[in-house]
């Protein structure tokens, strides 16, 4: 029987991946695409073809482990990488969160619910076609949270341990992640001051009992500091290394975070930035605080979820750290909107609290109706947040997915990577992939570029005539100029130490322009 | 007197007649003393049908009245204790008496004189050894009273040669393939010589390609290392909640079927922890007349034997001398003890060793429950005197880690265990079957366990812990722990003399996992000072020579090794520490970098005794420590 429902559970994900892939490959040949598929999908080109520095490109490329898992399915097709992975990680998710639920839930009623969320839902349709890395932050989201979870029935060093290790992935998946630390030492307090042997049974007054007595209050500080150490030295730690590879091999501590050539954030950031500088419209559910509330109007099976728990503190404090967490990244990240990740983590926090607590409620019956109640009007809701979005980006993919004949999103630089591979094959292109990553990436073709890895990029940026044919300049209206050195100004400077220098304009957009060096 | 009888013999009291020891002379004499009650002739007889010892070995032995009260009675009564270490003895009449007998009866011939036999003996009224002096010698006995102590320190010197020989050679003439009297093979020597001249010429040809070749080698081999750790706390952290045997199981042991229990307690020049040591064992749950204490001392060491001849109270073990002979190791000890043991199953403990009180009777549970080729039970060792100061904070860390996840860790995976110094439990006759342990090994545990998988036999982990006293003086630590990692050399060296026999023996997992314990570990610190030599050369004096040997990719997978690794170290030990709740030792685990430093040390001290002196055992002083924690009793 078990082995039946295994096969069972293989072949529903199988045909989940089919679906997704199918999906994705539609989405991308109909040209939905995002930034960080395409930075990914350059550096991984880098990897596979590029001659130069590719230490730094593999060891400081950062989130450092979705970009691994793009570089694997590289592998298999360069181009579709980043669907491939998400579509196949996203399946493993739900994999992952299916056997969980098999092994607590005899009822299949509740695979099949699991089932129509992964099928249905826009968010997770998102993150299983778009190609960004969102299947890799809730699969460790989901096992951080599952392992806590199982630490708070067993009590065993085990889960705690292995709970701190799928944290250490989920930063090197995303590192804003690290915040949520911050909201675990009331929750790590609670569990402290729990655990002493006191007759007192109110937590506020077992607090001032053991902050009042000194061998208590050493007992509570090294109970605190030990479950705290325990689930977040690895982590910190570990960003730590990561830092200090950074600073010996980049001669900057956070060089994964700032620069451009190490992570795609920066770009994406800063063009969200000036967009909603630009925008009129100031969208009012954004604000700090309203986050929460629009968390839950995103996901209300949380409510629920928080209701399984009741009377178990530590469950529920646990379930109110992510809440914290985008609160903190509001006000911290003040000038982007909270990307669609970040509220599809409460999804699957609802969703594993179903998982681990729906067999201790009695009638069944309501509660089955109610969740698909629940679950319909979450779709339609995931819906609204992604067409609504104030992200260009997952506002694009609701219109590729959603409308029947989608239009290239990123057309600009498709047209122009399209004109550079229409190129005679021994063309140069002097590139700065900080900035030019889709254009690179598009061109799948990293040997007529010369860019930033390679040892004769400051060569030929100082004298381009004796490297390269051509040269792509970054427009003054490109909202990423900032971030590169091949722009209007560079070519005026280096005009001026070679009069000789001759530069026809080849191929012109509103943000690039291709020069040809006579 | 002693009440430390089980209440199922006195029970069971209709079985035994009045004691028949009751109407000797000496007897009368500690009754009327008020040494002896008629209820302990009563449990006297019991212990005499459970193991056939003489009156007075009980009476000495089992903790009925001690030696200076024996000898005080006596004395008032007239007799007259003589000294008999220097007396002239004769070879025929010793040639007569086997060893056994006479240790069993503390009674020795020594020498015919007018026309009497002169003979040593502890109770001048054993009417057993007088008849035996008459059959077999023909002559009266002129009787010498001698404490029971010399008496078995001279039998044992005199008639001991037989018995420590076999203690020494047995497993050399049985099984000489598993012996470490030989500690380099001409093979091994062939291939250390052939490594260090490929590497000499590698140097010489291509100084920069052969010296990152070697970096990168041993970054990545450190840091697999570090990993295959990690994941075996990982594996041994999940079944911390697990428990061999339950409390519930102890309980339902009915005392009447438990079997003899043997106990070794080899020491050296413990005189001062020997009344501690009678409180613990007195501690153990195991009827007292099923146990067999074996107290082994050596010839050479009258300081331990002064302290059991003047112990105020009963002593609840028996007293073997082992005869000197090279090498003075405790495998020897333990070997010669063997030959006295009457158990079923066999124990070792450390003088200083506080076990839980129902160890013995759990590892008796746990066997019945396991299959009959497990032959070894390893329970964890922890410390007292944890909190004592830093070494013994950090000895902690690293024998909780140890105890309570590598091993349990290598039990789940079926790879060899290198044995626990004490608490290691045994069926006697399997034991003896594989030859006992290496008395040329100076960590003959880690060697029998590995001998023991290698021929099909599995040893498990059990939930009960014995508290030892961890070693709070740097330099008797770092004695200790040269002679450990010299023993892991050693074993390594024995059992990678025919690696492809010992892979078709304990399979390749298994022999995967003896590499990176016991091979690796020596290895891992005799680098480790190399390695930060070189990056803090590196980071100090950015040094040119050094840039050559760490390309760019070098140096990004050394520094990434020498950081994860550290950090993982630390925070396996951390895990150990959690489990115990030993909260307040959490934070030391990040001294656990400069506690390498001091193993790599003694890793140097122990090569260099590997090459110099092989067997020579370094002595752990014990008893240094201030703390008197009882942590044993099971609540």
């Amino acid at each position: 029987m078990k082995r039946f429902k295994a096969v069972y559970l293989i072949i529903i994900t199988a045909l989940l991946a089919a679906y997704y892939l199918a999906l994705g490959i539609y989405l991308h040949k109909a040209g939905y695409t995002n930034q960080e598929s395409l930075f990914y999908v350059e550096k991984a080109q880098i990897i596979f073809s590029g001659v130069g520095d590719k230490l730094r490109i593999m060891g400081l490329t950062s989130p450092i482990l979705p970009f691994y898992s793009v570089v694997f399915f590289s592998l298999f097709n360069n181009e579709l990488a980043p669907v491939l992975a998400s579509a196949i990680g996203t399946a493993a998710l739900f994999y992952i969160m299916a056997s969980s639920m098999m092994k607590r839930n005899k009822d299949i009623y509740y695979l099949y619910l699991l089932v129509g969320i992964f099928a249905l839902h826009p968010g997770l349709l998102y993150t299983a076609c778009s190609g960004k890395s969102i299947y890799l932050d809730l699969i460790l989201f989901f096992l951080f949270f599952l392992n806590l979870l199982k630490y708070y029935n067993s009590n065993t060093t085990f889960h705690v341990s292995v709970a701190s290790l799928f944290f250490v992935m989920l930063i090197f998946t995303d590192y804003k992640m690290i915040w949520l630390s911050l909201f675990f030492i009331p929750l790590v307090l609670a569990i402290s001051v729990h655990s002493l042997n006191l007759g007192e049974k109110e937590s506020v007054f077992r607090l001032f009992m053991s902050f009042n007595n000194p061998s208590l209050r050493r007992k509570l500080i090294n109970k605190t500091f030990s479950i705290y150490t325990i689930i977040f030295l690895l982590p910190l730690a570990s960003v730590l290394i990561y830092k200090m590879l950074n600073l010996t091999h980049a001669d900057d501590l956070n060089y994964f975070l700032d620069s451009p050539y190490a992570t795609w954030n920066i770009i994406t950031d800063n063009l969200e930035y000036t967009m909603k500088e630009t925008a009129t419209k100031y969208d009012i559910s954004e604000v700090s605080i309203l986050v929460s509330l629009k968390a839950i109007l995103f996901c209300p099976l949380i409510v629920l979820a928080i209701y399984l728990f009741k009377q178990h503190l530590y469950q529920i404090l646990t379930l109110l750290t992510p809440f914290g967490l985008i609160e903190f990244l509001k006000v911290k990240y003040d000038q982007v909107n909270l990307v669609y990740e970040y509220y599809l983590l409460f999804l699957i926090l609802a969703l594993l609290c179903i998982i681990f607590r729906v067999r201790f409620i009695k009638n069944q019956n309501p509660l089955k109706v109610c969740l698909i109640a629940v679950i319909a009007v979450q779709c339609y809701i995931g819906y609204v947040f992604l067409n609504k979005s104030a992200i260009g980006e997952e506002k694009n993919f609701a219109e590729a997915l959603f409308n029947s004949k989608p239009e290239r999103v990123d057309d600009e630089n498709y047209n122009l990577a399209k004109y550079i591979k229409s190129m005679p094959a021994d063309t140069h292109i002097l590139a700065d992939d900080a900035v030019a990553y889709a254009i690179v990436g598009y061109t799948n073709n990293i040997q007529r570029f010369t860019i930033p890895f390679q040892s004769e990029y400051l060569s030929a940026v100082e004298a381009p005539d004796k490297y390269n044919g051509y040269v792509l300049i970054a427009n003054t209206g490109n909202p990423m100029l900032s971030y590169t050195q091949l722009t209007e100004a560079y070519l005026e400077s280096i005009k001026v130490k070679n009069e000789a220098l001759r530069l026809t304009k080849v191929y012109i957009t509103d943000n690039w322009t291709l020069y040809k060096i006579m | 007197m002693s009440t430390i009888i089980s209440e199922s013999l006195l029970q069971d009291s209709a079985a035994f007649p009045y004691g028949n020891a009751y109407h000797s002379e000496i007897a009368k004499i500690l009754i009327e003393d008020g040494f002896l009650s008629e209820s302990d002739f009563e449990k006297i007889d019991k212990v005499y049908a459970q193991t056939g010892a003489s009156f007075i070995k009980i009476l000495l032995s089992f903790g009925f009245i001690s030696r200076k009260n024996y000898e005080r009675s006596l004395t008032r009564a007239g007799y007259v204790f003589e000294q008999i270490r220097e007396l002239p003895y004769d070879e025929e009449v010793l040639n007569k008496i086997d060893l056994k007998f006479a240790d069993e009866r503390l009674a020795l011939p020594l020498r015919a004189d007018n026309g009497k036999l002169v003979c040593a003996m502890a109770d001048p009224t054993d009417q057993t050894f007088i008849d035996f002096i008459r059959a077999t010698y023909q002559l009266e006995p002129h009787i010498i009273i001698a404490s029971d102590l010399d008496i078995t320190w001279l039998s044992h010197k005199l008639l001991g040669t037989k018995y420590v020989k076999s203690a020494v050679f047995e497993l050399l003439n049985e099984d000489p393939g598993n012996s470490a009297l030989t500690t380099f093979t001409d093979k091994q020597l062939i291939f250390i010589f052939s490594f260090i001249g490929l590497l000499a010429a590698g140097f010489v040809l291509s100084f920069k390609t052969t010296a990152t070749v070697l970096n990168v080698f041993m970054s990545l081999f450190f840091l697999v290392t570090i990993v295959f750790k990690l994941f075996l706390s990982l594996v041994g952290s999940r079944f911390e909640l697990y428990q061999a045997v339950t409390k519930s199981e102890v309980k339902a042991i009915n005392n009447n079927e438990l079997p003899v229990y043997t106990i070794h307690l080899p020491v050296y020049k413990e005189d001062k922890l020997i009344k501690k040591l009678i409180w613990n064992l007195q501690s153990i749950d195991y009827p007292r007349e099923k146990l067999d204490i074996k107290l082994l001392i050596e010839e050479d060491d009258d300081k331990t034997l002064n302290a059991v001849r003047n112990l105020d109270f009963p002593a609840i073990f028996e007293v073997i001398v082992v005869p000197f002979h090279m090498p003075k190791t405790k495998p020897k000890a333990c070997n010669y003890g063997l030959h006295f043991s009457r158990g079923e199953y066999l124990t070792i403990y450390d003088a200083e060793d506080i076990p839980d009180t129902d160890q013995l009777k759990k590892v008796v549970a746990m066997f019945s429950k396991l299959p009959d080729n497990y032959i070894c039970v390893q329970c964890a060792l922890n410390y007292f005197n944890r909190n004592e100061n830093f070494l013994t904070r950090m000895f902690t860390l690293e024998y909780s880690y140890w105890f309570d996840y590598v091993l349990p860790g290598l039990d789940t995976l079926d790879i060899p265990i290198p044995l626990g110094g004490t608490s290691n439990h045994f069926k006697l006759a399997n034991l003896v079957e594989l030859g006992a342990w290496d008395p040329f090994n100076v960590t003959e545990d880690a060697d029998l366990g590995v001998r023991a998988y290698a021929k099909g036999y599995k040893i498990a982990v059990l939930n009960s812990t014995t508290y030892e006293e961890a070693n709070n003086d740097f330099f008797n630590w770092i004695r200790q722990r040269s002679r450990w990692i010299k023993g892991y050399m050693q074993t390594y060296l024995v059992h990678m003399r025919n690696p492809s026999a010992l892979i078709k023996k304990i399979g390749m997992r298994g022999f995967l996992g003896f590499t990176f314990f016991v091979g690796a570990t020596p290895i891992m610190f005799l680098l480790n000072p190399i390695l930060i030599f070189i990056f803090l050369a590196y980071v100090v004096f950015d040094l040119e020579v050094i840039r050559t040997l760490f390309p760019d990719w070098v140096l990004f997978i050394s520094i990434f090794n020498l950081m994860v690794g550290n950090i993982l170290m630390i925070y396996v030990n951390m895990m150990a520490v959690f489990k115990r709740r030993f909260y307040e030792l959490i934070l030391f685990a990040i001294a656990n970098p400069i506690y390498w430093l001091m193993h790599s040390v003694a890793a140097y001290k122990g090569l260099y005794q590997l090459i110099v002196k092989p067997f020579y055992w370094e002595k752990t002083n014990h008893g240094l420590s201030k703390t008197h924690n009882q942590n044993n009793v099971v609540k």
